[in-house]
């Protein structure tokens, strides 16, 4: 299947932050990082330091050199972390799948997003800069590889689109340095047999290549075509879980998929009360006969671990994405953001008490007469009603 | 229209009332402050139809008139002129607003005051009369409780309410609520309720900063708005429609355990245990333990971070009742006690999943509840 993936840099992030800190310093050349004397690099270089030579890792003293007036902000006082959280905890929330890879820069995969990559990547891009005042450049692509070149190339500020089939040739008149694990020195051995750009590299056929550059050489070939299979992996450190159910046959009756909702939403709520765990985000799957997959996810105002409201957001997902009659392969039910389960409680609703005192005691009962202990009477086979209703 | 008036007045003025001015509206003359002569004095008046805001300055009138300016290019223009006197003078026929002041002409293009929308009239009922300082004071002590959530827009809103000649401000977000109350200065006023968005009682409390001594509150019959009046300022602002929650209902009536504490100390507390509470939804463990014959008792604020650490407070106290453990937003506490200006507070616990309440110590006009944050099993 075709994919959609999207990379997202946030532009000179430590000196975005700094400027929303202090105004003062727009326009003006200056670096986010250690003073001179102490051996101190530079951490993130403003657009206007740039233009003097000074990028990320130089060492402080060099770029005083470069650029005499350069302001020099130290990098302790800045509150990054959050501001990366927050444009992270964002993307998590617009996105099925989130890959952070460092402060400033994550992939996403909205393959099956119903809108365009494109307008995907501009809301957020829109949102982040009026939300937190941070400007972001973003690659939309097939591939984690073509996305990556492409929000580098559109720095900053830029959104570009490479359209599916034209990843050849976006890459082919870009430097050779510019693939995954090409450094200065393998830059170098490339430049010295000619090859300049990632098109160069993309010519040479494969005897050639093998010849010339090991098993290695085949691989960067493909790249340098633009292919690049490696999936968006979600982070560790957010926790979801999720539990799914194919039909034995496809499912268009209403009632029976929501009773499996119910069901599933069950099954989650009682994990995650018996790890102790609550989750803010509620994602939906759903798996069509032909074999298409959609996933939808909604942000709750607090993390729940009750079956209850699991279901509720589950159901509000279900009815905006589904068409009375239309067949169900598959059924998904997922909570996402997972922390400690951690309650501001309402003055004026007291029912989440009450729900939770409830299922409090129903996780006892079921921990020591079994799961099958006690079920909800609209979840008991349909047919097992039947028999009780017609003696 | 032909006024002269000082530039600092003018200035004034309009950031009074610029807040009003609609920041993107189908209707362009609400991205307009309305100018007109008015008694000797010049009205500079805005409004987004939710809020108007109005302000009288000196001026020096030659020539009666109105109509409106682009906000935006009159504040501009107004803060970088020299702090001179300012003439301005309306071409009717053209609509076209001449500023001018030493060596600075400026020519503005305006919309003709008819297209305004209309204002309060200046002959309204006699309203009630409020002491500034105590209604700022209110304001700063209730409006900070209301939501800001537009799902349940009864609580984005101040409940003002008179009874038995006490006039009385709360809010509740849902989570916490806010009530003062304050005795009226005429004694005999009718019963009334209404609910005022929070931030207009907000704007209200920032424009009145000026030196103003009193202020009359008006509520039309019938109109579904609330004036407030002083010397040299109007606000007007769209009331909330709906029936705001029985909020003396949730008041717990009863305690189990009383701690009364400094003020200062409990709020630095809050303010350490803030900092490792951020990963935790703000949650922060309170720690009530009463004294013996020979130590004070203790209240314990304590926060705890997989990531950043954590810390603890203790804070001597006075207490009765039993021991308890309890936890609440911490960043609610902070927003709470650093509206109350009284040395010490008192915090009435029950059970851990109770409301707490917050008061003041030797002043029983303002109260607090809380709801406490449940944590695990």
């Amino acid at each position: 299947m075709q994919r959609t993936i999207l990379h997202i840099d946030l532009d000179a992030f430590f000196c975005s932050v700094e400027l929303l800190r202090n105004p003062a310093l727009e326009g003006k050349p200056f670096i986010v990082g250690g003073k001179p004397g102490s051996r101190g690099v530079v951490a993130s270089a403003s657009y206007s330091a740039r233009t003097f030579g000074i990028h990320s890792a130089m060492p402080t003293s060099q770029a005083v050199r470069l650029c005499p007036e350069l302001v020099i902000v130290p990098s302790s006082h800045g509150n990054y972390g959050e501001y990366s959280d927050n444009v992270m905890s964002l993307l998590r929330d617009s996105a099925p799948i989130v890959e952070q890879i460092s402060i400033d820069e994550a992939f996403l995969d909205v393959s099956d997003a119903p809108e365009s990559g494109e307008s995907l990547a501009r809301e957020l891009q829109i949102d982040i800069g009026s939300r937190f005042g941070l400007p972001t450049s973003w690659g939309v692509a097939t591939s984690k590889l073509v996305a990556k070149i492409g929000s580098e190339i559109g720095k900053p500020k830029g959104l570009v689109v490479i359209p599916p089939g034209g990843e050849a040739n976006f890459l082919a008149p870009l430097p050779v340095d510019m693939l995954w694990g090409i450094g200065p020195k393998s830059r170098d051995r490339f430049h010295k047999s000619g090859i300049k750009t990632i098109g160069d590299l993309a010519a040479l056929s494969s005897v050639e290549l093998s010849a010339r550059f090991g098993e290695r050489g085949l691989e960067l070939a493909g790249m340098a075509r633009g292919v690049d299979r490696r999936k968006v992996h979600e982070g560790h450190t957010r926790r979801s879980i999720s539990s799914e159910r194919t039909f034995p046959r496809n499912v268009s009756d209403e009632t029976e998929l929501l009773r499996m909702m119910r069901s599933i939403s069950e099954d989650l709520g009682a994990r995650l009360r018996k790890k102790g765990l609550a989750g803010i985000t509620i994602r939906l799957k759903l798996r069509w006969p032909n074999f298409e997959t959609m996933t939808r996810q909604i942000r709750l105002d607090q993390p729940t671990d009750q079956d209850a409201e699991i279901y509720t957001a589950a159901v509000k997902l279900f009815k905006k994405s589904w068409k009375k009659g239309q067949k169900v392969r598959l059924l998904g039910v997922g909570v996402a953001n997972l922390g400690l389960r951690i309650r501001q409680l309402d003055l004026f609703d007291r029912s989440w008490e009450k729900d939770e005192r409830l299922l409090d005691a129903i996780d006892k009962i079921r921990a020591r007469f079994g799961g099958q202990a006690l079920t909800r009477a609209r979840n008991l086979e349909a047919k097992v009603r039947r028999q009780e209703e017609d003696p | 229209m032909k006024v002269s008036c000082l530039q600092e007045n003018l200035a004034r003025g309009l950031s009074i009332v610029a807040r009003a001015v609609a920041q993107r509206s189908t209707l362009p003359v609400l991205g307009n402050v309305l100018i007109a002569t008015e008694d000797g004095r010049l009205r500079l008046s805005a409004t987004n139809l939710e809020l108007g805001i109005t302000s009288w300055i000196g001026a020096k009138i030659l020539e009666e008139g109105t109509t409106t300016v682009p906000a935006r290019t009159f504040v501009d223009l107004v803060n970088t002129l020299p702090n001179e006197q300012v003439d301005m003078e309306l071409t009717l026929r053209t609509q076209t607003l001449n500023v001018r002041s030493g060596a600075f002409n400026n020519d503005i293009k305006c919309i003709d005051a008819q297209e305004f929308p209309p204002l309060p009239p200046s002959d309204i009922d006699d309203g009630i009369t409020l002491n500034v300082e105590e209604l700022r004071e209110m304001i700063r002590q209730v409006a900070f409780a209301a939501s800001s959530d537009d799902a349940r827009p009864v609580l984005t809103g101040v409940l003002a309410e008179i009874v038995d000649g006490r006039f009385t401000l709360a809010a509740a977000d849902g989570f916490r609520l806010s009530v003062r109350s304050v005795s009226l200065i005429s004694p005999n006023t009718e019963p009334l309720k209404a609910i005022i968005p929070a931030r207009a009682l907000s704007e209200l409390n920032r424009v009145l900063s000026d030196g103003e001594e009193t202020v009359t509150m008006h509520l039309p019959a019938e109109r579904g708005q609330v004036i407030f009046r002083a010397k040299n300022i109007e606000l007007v602002s769209q009331l909330i429609e709906g029936t705001f929650p029985d909020y003396a209902g949730i008041i717990p009536t009863d305690y189990v355990t009383r701690s009364v504490l400094s003020t200062a100390a409990l709020y630095k507390a809050c303010q350490a245990a803030e900092i490792f509470a951020r990963d935790a939804a703000h949650s922060a463990r309170i720690r009530i333990t009463p004294g013996t014959d020979t130590e004070p008792g203790t209240v314990e604020v304590s926060a705890t971070s997989a990531e950043t650490g954590s810390n603890e407070t203790i804070v001597d106290a006075t207490i009765e009742g039993e021991p308890v453990e309890i936890a609440f937003n911490v960043r609610f506490l902070v927003e709470i006690l650093n509206v109350i200006d009284e040395p010490n507070v008192s915090l009435e616990t029950s059970t851990p999943s109770s409301p707490g309440v917050i008061r003041p110590v030797g002043s029983d006009n303002f109260l607090h509840v809380v709801m406490p944050m449940h944590l695990g099993r």
